[in-house]
């Protein structure tokens, strides 16, 4: 009996050892990475607190510095760039110290922006009040009478995380051989184009390089914007030539090309372009020009991103930045981990929606972190959006009549939504250009906010809507029933608010659905025209640097439904914009063809005021902050504005956050 | 013997094949695909993809053939070169990442399974002598309570508990100080800490029914005329307990054992989404939401496999341990 019980165990292990066979490879080589790891952090920890000056007054960390003294490393001053150009960065608080780890819960590679956007270094970014660009990578620049020729200048010295030169080569390379080839799946980004003021017809940009330290950009017509819009299309307006001269098809051939692609565990050119071009910063092989650069696979359950040795900014007393030595990606199969994760102390910065607000607070004793709120640029916290083409006639017809926007308008009491669904943060308020962004209009926040039943009833009278049978439900004027029908994706969090508005829109007789689909399925939904109503609130700071949400360019935000494939597609596909739409892309073509800045504030003027006449996005409270949440010994947090612009926590400056 | 194991190995082939290519099927019926859906949360994070490039990642990934097209394409790589095909959400060969959570799953399973049996035959052992005590009760009590509660609702109230005592819910395998640090006695004690509640909450939705099957079996056993006959020679009652009853009453457990092949490798999904543990139940889990359909059919392609093979081993176990049992009917 004992025999055979050994035998099934054997014959068990040996089944198991078979099939972990067959899969070992993979294993062991992460298993490599993993030791060399340990023995990196082990090092890091034998080293001493202090930070270590260098013989010409800058100052390096102590992980660096020991690298330096054992020769595998060039001592800090030959590093950074020459001594005029380094930049300075300012501190927000107080002059940090080295050292300490950035524990980052991210759900994996699919959730690459969360670590792609604080990490970011742009040509020109924005300045921390987010009035205007200032330049980053860039020293300087300068600009001709008729905005038609950019002058950059770039930083002598600078260098890539590899150690190689960044010069003017790297960004006339990443024109010519990335940008207008498409290497990386997408088109030439819009901000290159200047318009013909006359016709109206686009003209591309031409890049060249001046010297190995400037670069002239030129295009045949004023292109005011083009630093702003650069700042937000194509912030990465570089690439490291010798990086890419080995992987790319063109210089090593078709061939050589795909298997490089294999060994990074692509199929195919297209994928391997992608991604080694766009989301570049998960590669540890990929120089770049980040305070933290990868050093493992993005697949391990911890991925790594180190200082980068060559980074080219210091504080302003010479040290080196970043102060953090690394930046911790654990991965995370849920959200509510990193939820759980940051109430236990564990994680030194991040961002929360304000649906946490309350569970936030209340562990910010125990957690030793504090919750910081930064306003958004959000027209409204809680909204709806009816599609201006969708499918059904009669409810595109209905959708499109000002008086049924505004009855769903002034049918809801806005203080209730604003008690149950922000705690009484979101102020009541119609769907607005917020306090103290460009292009904010007087008094439109308290347009048609008023709760008003009898208002709601006899402008659904007006627009000839009949009751049915029972009395309960109205239908169209023909006796056809009409329901609003809402989709919702998923993911997002918004069924309280959806239950609320169905009582206030059924308490007005219309029928409302809700349907609640996966994300896949939303944005197929979305593409081909089939959502109705959606509950989405428009975030921009500026029309005129990003106008996807408010301009039909493209089939985004669901208000504009169609109107935008018609444009996309030149007019061969969609619903020909008409009356105030058509008016939209008219002042948008104005702005682009703007010589000068009182010109597009003007035009984007007058595209918002459209939205005000119109609401179309229609609000019922108030923005909400963001919450930035810091453990308490996590320095220089400052309170700004979080938006997609502006690149999150990243407009933070995260390099000169420090661990007391 | 032989004749009667491959017979039955080679009947595995037609079933797995229809089970796979059934499994590709259902992974790509519900509405839009992979590309949607990558698309839809590459929006949520600020970045647009317009047609063209929707378009050009489904050429790349061959998307726009049919599914049928794109199936066999997948089984003539698995059967020709062992290629189980490309993961679209990892850019990745899929062995690749199923050998990246293979040994972690693993530990966790066996572990697991190790402590269902040392718990759970030793308890229905125990509450069959002990019939209508006090012990029998508790125990059949609390293993049926383990049964009943849903294994995500206990992890997160263990979860809970100790982020209320120790103010850390236990995520994971490892505390990140030892996450990437050298094998040493604290990094294991601080893995076994962090087993307590996968192992618990595992463990516990499956002693249920092994002490009932234990219980029962001892409790027929123990009434045989044999062990009577032993009792009346004298032996001593444990020695009669594990030579004579014990050994009978073990044979279904043992003869079940090959079908936890499945639950050995798959792990346990919904409570390692909950207590974030990397094994393949989340990767799998994501796979089907994601239609990452080679992923998640190179998965259930394996989990078909194991099952099979695991009635296999559990009928060859069967036949080798009760002689009373014939392969094959004389005359037939």
């Amino acid at each position: 009996m004992r025999q055979k019980m050994t035998i099934i165990f054997m014959l068990l292990l040996f089944t198991a050892s078979l099939v972990t066979g067959c899969f070992g490879g993979s294993g062991e080589a992460n298993r490599n990475e993993v030791t060399k790891e340990g023995e990196a952090q082990s090092a890091l920890a034998s080293n001493d607190e202090q930070a270590v000056v260098s013989a010409s007054g800058f100052k390096e960390a102590p992980m660096l510095a020991e690298l330096v003294k054992t020769g595998t490393l060039k001592p800090v001053e030959e590093r950074l760039p020459n001594k005029e150009d380094i930049m300075v960065e300012p501190v927000f608080e107080q002059i940090g110290k080295f050292g300490g780890e950035w524990n980052f819960p991210w759900n994996g590679p699919d959730d690459k922006w969360a670590i792609g956007m604080p990490t970011e270094e742009a040509m020109f970014r924005f300045n921390q009040e987010g009035s205007a660009v200032e330049p980053n990578v860039a020293k300087g620049y300068d600009v001709n009478e008729d905005a038609t020729e950019y002058t950059i200048y770039l930083r002598k010295g600078m260098k890539w995380s590899d150690g190689m030169p960044f010069t003017a080569d790297d960004v006339v390379f990443y024109w010519e051989h990335m940008l207008i080839p498409e290497t990386f799946g997408k088109a030439l980004y819009d901000c290159y184009y200047s318009v013909d003021p006359v016709s109206g017809e686009k003209a591309r940009a031409d890049v060249a390089k001046v010297d190995d330290y400037t670069v002239k950009v030129t295009f045949k017509h004023s292109n005011v914007m083009f630093l702003e819009r650069l700042a937000i299309d194509n912030k990465w307006f570089f690439a490291p030539a010798h990086y890419y001269k080995t992987i790319l098809a063109e210089f090593v051939g078709e061939e050589q090309a795909l298997e490089k692609a294999k060994e990074y565990g692509f199929e195919d050119l297209n994928n391997f372009g992608v991604w080694t071009g766009y989301y570049y910063w998960l590669y540890p092989q990929r120089p770049t020009l980040r305070p933290w650069v990868a050093k493992n696979d993005m697949n391990s359950d911890r991925f790594i991103m180190e200082r980068n040795p060559y980074y080219f900014k210091t504080d302003g007393e010479g040290n080196q930045l970043p102060y953090l030595d690394r930046i911790v990606l654990t991965k995370m199969q849920d959200k509510s981990h990193k939820l759980l994760e940051t109430l236990a102390g564990k994680v030194e910065i991040t961002t929360f929606d304000f649906t946490d607000f309350t569970v936030l607070k209340e562990n910010e004793k125990k957690g030793g972190y504090r919750v910081i709120p930064w306003t958004t640029p959000s027209w409204s916290s809680t909204g709806v959006q009816l599609n201006q083409t969708t499918e059904d006639p009669k409810l595109r017809e209905l959708f499109q009549d000002i008086r049924f926007r505004e009855a769903l308008s002034v049918a809801v009491d806005r203080k209730e939504i604003s008690e149950i669904i922000t705690n009484g943060l979101g102020e009541p308020s119609q769907a607005a250009v917020p306090a103290g962004l460009p292009n904010q209009q007087a008094g439109w926040a308290q347009q048609w906010t008023e709760y008003d039943t009898n208002r709601a009833a006899q402008l659904l009278d007006e627009i000839g809507l009949k009751w049915d049978a029972a009395k309960k439900f109205r239908t169209f004027a023909d006796g056809s029933s009409l329901t609003l029908t809402i989709y919702q994706e998923d993911t997002t969090d918004n069924e309280k608010f959806i239950e609320l508005i169905r009582k206030y829109y059924e308490s007005i007789g219309l029928k409302t659905d809700v349907k609640i689909v996966d994300q896949g399925s939303y944005f197929d939904l979305k593409y081909a025209n089939k959502i109705p109503v959606s509950v989405k609130s428009v975030n921009v700071v500026n029309v005129a640097f990003r106008p996807d949400e408010l301009v039909p360019l493209r089939v985004i935000t669901p208000w504009f439904g169609h109107y935008g494939l018609h444009t996309s597609s030149q007019g061969k596909e969609g619903v020909k914009p008409e009356g105030d739409i058509a008016s939209i892309l008219e002042y948008w073509d104005k702005v682009k063809a703007s010589k000068t800045k009182d010109e597009v504030q003007q035009w984007t003027d007058e595209i918002i005021k459209l939205h005000q006449k119109n609401q179309w996005v229609i609000g019922y409270t108030g923005p909400t902050p963001v919450l930035i949440v810091a453990k308490n010994n996590l320095k220089n947090v400052p309170t700004l504005v979080s938006s997609d612009e502006f690149r999150g926590i990243g407009h933070a400056h995260p390099a000169q956050f420090f661990l007391e | 013997m032989v004749r009667y194991i491959s017979r039955r190995t080679l009947l595995m082939i037609p079933v797995v094949f229809v089970v796979s290519m059934i499994v590709f099927f259902i992974i790509q019926l519900p509405p839009g695909d992979f590309i949607s859906g990558y698309a839809a949360k590459m929006s949520t994070s600020g970045e647009i993809m317009d047609e063209q490039a929707l378009a050009q990642l489904r050429e790349a990934y061959g998307l726009n053939r049919p599914w049928y097209t794109q199936y066999f394409t997948w089984i003539w790589g698995i059967v020709t070169e062992g290629d189980f095909g490309y993961s679209l959400s990892y850019n990745r060969p899929v062995a690749d990442i199923i050998g990246q959570y293979m040994g972690v799953t693993l530990m966790v399973s066996i572990v697991t399974m190790l402590f269902t049996y040392i718990i759970a035959i030793p308890i229905g052992v125990l509450s069959a002598v002990k019939q209508y005590s006090f012990f029998d009760y508790l125990s059949t009590g609390i293993g049926f309570l383990g049964m009943a509660t849903p294994n995500f609702l206990f992890a997160i109230i263990l979860m809970f508990l100790s982020f209320k005592w120790w103010g850390d819910p236990m995520l994971g395998l490892f505390s990140p100080e030892f996450a990437d640090a050298p094998w040493t006695s604290a990094k294991w004690i601080d893995l076994l800490k962090h087993m307590v509640i996968p192992v618990i909450v595992i463990g516990t939705s499956n002693t249920c029914e092994l002490i009932r099957v234990m219980r029962g079996q001892m409790l027929d056993e123990m009434t045989k005329p044999h062990i009577l006959t032993a009792r009346a020679k004298g032996l001593p009652e444990w020695r009669i307990l594990i030579k004579y009853s014990m050994r009978a009453a073990i044979n279904p457990i043992i003869s079940t054992i090959g079908w936890s092949l499945t639950t050995i490798f798959t792990g346990s999904t919904i409570t390692a989404i909950v207590l974030n543990l990397p094994t393949q139940g989340p990767v799998m889990h994501k796979a089907l939401l994601s239609q990452d359909m080679y992923l998640a059919g190179s998965w259930l392609l394996l989990m078909a496999v194991f099952t099979l093979l695991g009635t296999l081993i559990s009928d060859i176990l069967l036949a080798w341990l009760d002689p009373r049992i014939r392969l094959e009917r004389k005359g037939a």
